[in-house]
């Protein structure tokens, strides 16, 4: 069972946070010192970060539009999006002033990070992700589905194994990055919230047997877009901890 | 249950809440699919027991107060 919509809100405001007050001093002189593997690692999980953080941020305006016939729903979604653009400005501010990636604004440098994630990951936030947004600005019946894949799929399975990846490649780094750390564990402190706030919608809803099956397919294919960036085994605890999730909101499997 | 004329309501269960993704842990349902039978209380689950939501520890769980989230009302809100 998931708390009532007053305890996100309530959350959200005390969790606020400013990507600007993080001190990314340390990170700007070790970045240099990063072996080829471990720059690889890291740019990658960034290059990630960007792209599914700026689309995110783009497709939650259909959702809370969807939501506006429940004000304490909406208000949630209004929560959230205000962290997705967080993540989306801490994100291309770690790109742009440590990684230095190249371009003049956070569309230049998305453009330049691309070719460090897969070509799956990219479909899901750039063409899978906006899409369903699509559907449910004309159809806001379907918020539940569409809370399935972005809340339960994208932010439960994808998201947060990335900033699992991310937190475990940075503890292992030859030089420490302190200000993306920082910067990581709060992403995901918000995440936690965003994660049960979905499981939240979902728990409402009257889920069948098809739609169950797909979320769990759904589940598994995109655990796989991080590619080599990701574990196998962290794939496969993703994988597991979705199903456990589904479960805890209620859903029933067959 | 009526004891000598006067009306006996079972006392809540303490529930406790994952405060960073607001699941709440019921002891009459208990966490089968991690082993944690119905029954069992929140203090008597192993440590190293995760929130089946969002993979938060048992620490940053707090006690639910009495009322504080009424099972049916709250959760159709």
């Amino acid at each position: 069972m998931i708390t009532g919509y007053g305890h996100f809100v309530q959350l959200a405001e005390s969790l606020q946070w400013d990507e600007t007050d993080i001190v990314y001093s340390a990170d700007r002189e070790a970045w240099p010192q990063l072996t080829k593997s471990e720059n690889a690692k890291v740019l990658g999980l960034i290059a990630g970060f960007v792209i599914a953080e700026t689309s995110v941020s783009g497709q939650l305006g259909s959702y809370q539009a969807a939501a506006s016939r429940d004000d304490a729903m909406e208000a949630v979604f209004r929560a959230q999006a205000r962290d997705e653009a967080r993540h989306a400005r801490f994100f291309d501010l770690v790109s742009a002033e440590v990684a230095c990636v190249p371009g003049a604004n956070p569309a230049a440098r998305r453009d330049a990070l691309r070719a460090h994630v897969s070509t799956e990951f990219v479909d899901l936030f750039e063409e899978r992700l906006p899409a369903t947004a699509q559907r449910l600005a004309e159809d806001h019946e379907g918020l539940t589905a569409a809370v399935g894949l972005y809340h339960m799929v994208i932010e439960g399975v994808v998201l947060l194994a990335g900033q699992h990846a991310m937190l475990d490649a940075l503890e292992g780094l030859s030089v420490g990055l302190p200000g993306l750390r920082k910067g990581m564990e709060l992403v995901l402190r918000d995440e936690r919230w965003h994660i049960g706030f979905g499981s939240r919608i979902v728990q409402s809803a009257a889920i069948g047997r098809d739609e169950a099956d797909a979320l769990l397919e759904q589940g598994e294919t995109a655990a796989k877009v991080w590619g080599d960036l990701i574990t196998t085994d962290a794939i496969e605890t993703a994988v597991r901890q979705h199903r456990r999730r589904l479960k805890a909101a209620g859903i029933k499997f067959w | 249950m009526s004891v000598g004329g006067q009306t006996q309501t079972k006392p809540e269960t303490t529930r406790w809440i994952c405060v960073p993704c607001g699941f709440i842990y019921d002891p009459e349902e208990g966490d089968p699919d991690s082993g944690i039978g119905p029954g069992t209380p929140f203090e008597d689950i192993p440590d190293d027991w995760m929130c089946p939501i969002c993979g938060a520890t048992k620490a940053d769980f707090r006690e639910l107060e009495p009322g504080e989230f009424r099972r049916t009302e709250d959760a159709e809100s």
